[in-house]
């Protein structure tokens, strides 16, 4: 192995005044998808007028401008089609062990979410059937879509 | 739309920098570039500033770089396309120049990202998808985003972590030849394989570093090019295209969409074939968007980029020699920067004037940079041509 020859420059420095954000999200356009899943349902939105699906639900068709949506329920059941797990964990989610995330499709749909039930992310192969549905998340209070291989 | 030229690039050294401000950083570039060019601030007619800077506490600095570099009045103009800003830098200055609104224009492009602290860091970063959808309930990162191609691309067509970890051998092994880069050491294959997980299957030494730094491009049109350098770098394309915000939405994850539309709109305007590509800079700012850089610009087919690698295609004076610069991988990825550090390089390289033992044999003096921004959210390819 060579020496690791870095660029790295440090110098005298002072702090900033910190700056905090903490957003109000306005949901209200989607509010059934975010009370569907503590109901356990998982909704995403099909336009009456050309029947685009979309997933993660959207309020407007932006293919044919309607805003005449109906929320459609996504299968329980679908193929996952890719994953990693997440050790380097984000500002947010540090109080959490390593997390996999997969994408699955259901249907006509993609959906993210967590794999619960699987901790050995080498294990897991795409094409596998997975069952889908809600899971409460206490840490952040919230609740998220799961996967169950 | 009138021909436009590079007629000056400058680059600071790139690392962590924590020795200067933004607009201290911007002046190592700007200060270069105008050199090169050998003009001066007041023949500059339009400034753009390139930065995503979603972690500085600057939070609209492109006036404040601009007056520091004194060109103050001269624009600026701020853009912002998440890592592919630089080259959105390049594309407007361009479009600028091309149009004849100005004759001569410069693209700055810079970032800091080490005055928070990792963690912060990767929560930025995670946001660089749709932050509703995706980090506000699964807690993305950016190397997890691309984590989920490796594992598809790895599946479908068998990639290896492997030839994933060539790249970082091969351009670490650039980058120690270049004294401007954050990582001026060689890797072995086994330091690589052996690194820690960060989003599997990728591993510590498959990312690009956590790097400050900047870059500056002038550009300037036909008439004014001629009149004051020998050694005009020509832009003959910038090609461009995006994709979806919300990663459940894209077609498939073998590969980005972005790339192949900015590719193909590159190739068709410059009239230029893959195959005549001789240098090239890529977006790695992982392993795996290296190899599938290699398939989406049209140089191997798709699901044969692993193989490309392992063949040492990509190496200096193979059928494409890439990253002679070290890449995003291994000299550094300050965001905004990148896509204007790319043109840097390959205007260098246009020159014949890159150090021994990364300077790329040319016969049609055609180069080729591909900047993303995100994970194939924008792409930018632009074509130069001595």
């Amino acid at each position: 192995m060579s020496e690791k020859r870095y660029t790295k420059r440090e110098g005298f420095k002072i702090s900033s005044i910190p700056l905090t954000y903490k957003h109000a999200i306005p949901v209200s356009k989607t509010e059934k998808f975010w009370k569907g899943l503590a109901e356990g349902k998982i909704y995403a939105t099909r336009c009456k007028i050309c029947g685009s699906l979309y997933s993660p639900p959207q309020a407007d068709c932006a293919n044919c401008r309607s805003a005449d949506m109906e929320w459609v329920e996504v299968p329980e059941e679908g193929v996952l089609v890719t994953f990693t797990k997440v050790y380097a964990r984000p500002q947010g989610y540090e109080g959490f062990d390593p997390y996999i995330i997969a994408i699955v499709e259901a249907g006509d749909v993609r959906v993210m979410g967590w794999v619960m039930n699987i901790n050995d992310e080498t294990k897991l192969k795409i094409g596998s059937k997975v069952k889908i549905k809600p899971v409460y998340i206490e840490k952040h209070d919230k609740y998220i879509i799961g996967f169950y291989v | 739309m009138r021909r436009v030229a590079v007629v000056g690039v400058g680059m600071s050294a790139f690392g962590v920098r924590n020795d200067v401000t933004i607009q201290e950083l911007v002046w190592e570039a700007v200060r270069e570039a105008l050199d090169d060019s050998g003009l001066e601030q007041k023949d500059i007619e339009l400034s753009v500033v390139g930065t995503v800077n979603t972690r500085g506490y600057e939070l609209m600095p492109a006036v404040v770089v601009n007056e520091y570099s004194g060109l103050t009045g001269r624009g600026p103009l701020r853009v912002e396309a998440a890592c592919a800003t630089g080259s959105a830098a390049l594309w407007t200055a361009y479009s600028a120049v091309a149009s004849g609104q100005v004759d001569v224009a410069i693209a700055i492009g810079v970032e800091k990202m080490n005055e928070v602290d990792t963690a912060t860091s990767l929560a930025v970063g995670g946001r660089a998808g749709n932050y509703l959808w995706e980090f506000h309930m699964y807690g993305t990162t950016f190397p997890a985003y691309y984590a989920f191609y490796a594992t598809a691309h790895m599946q479908k067509f068998g990639t290896t972590e492997e030839q994933m970890a060539m790249v970082a051998v091969k351009n670490h092994k650039y980058a120690s030849r270049n004294p401007k880069a954050h990582f001026q050491f060689e890797v072995t294959l086994e330091e690589v394989l052996k690194s820690r997980p960060i989003a599997w299957p990728l591993k510590l030494l498959d990312c690009s570093p956590i790097s400050d730094g900047a870059a500056a491009t002038v550009l300037a049109s036909e008439d004014v090019a001629r009149k004051i350098t020998d050694t005009p770098v020509w832009i003959e394309a910038i090609g461009y295209s995006s994709d979806t915000s919300n990663f459940t939405r894209r077609p498939h994850y073998l590969g980005l969409e972005a790339t192949r539309k900015a590719a193909e709109m590159a190739y068709r305007r410059s009239g230029v074939e893959p195959r005549q590509v001789e240098v090239a800079e890529v977006h790695d700012c992982f392993t795996i968007a290296e190899i599938m850089a290699y398939e989406d610009l049209g140089w191997v087919e798709k699901g044969k980029g692993g193989i490309f690698i392992a063949e040492g295609q990509s190496e200096l004076g193979g059928k494409v020699s890439v990253n002679l610069s070290g890449g995003l991988k291994a000299k550094g990825h300050p965001l905004g920067a990148t896509g204007l550090a790319q043109i840097y390089e390959l205007v260098k390289q246009l020159r014949e004037e890159r150090e021994r033992g990364r300077q790329a044999p040319l016969r049609n003096y055609i180069a080729l940079s591909h900047n993303v921004g995100g994970t194939g959210h924008y792409a930018y390819v632009t074509i130069l041509r001595r």
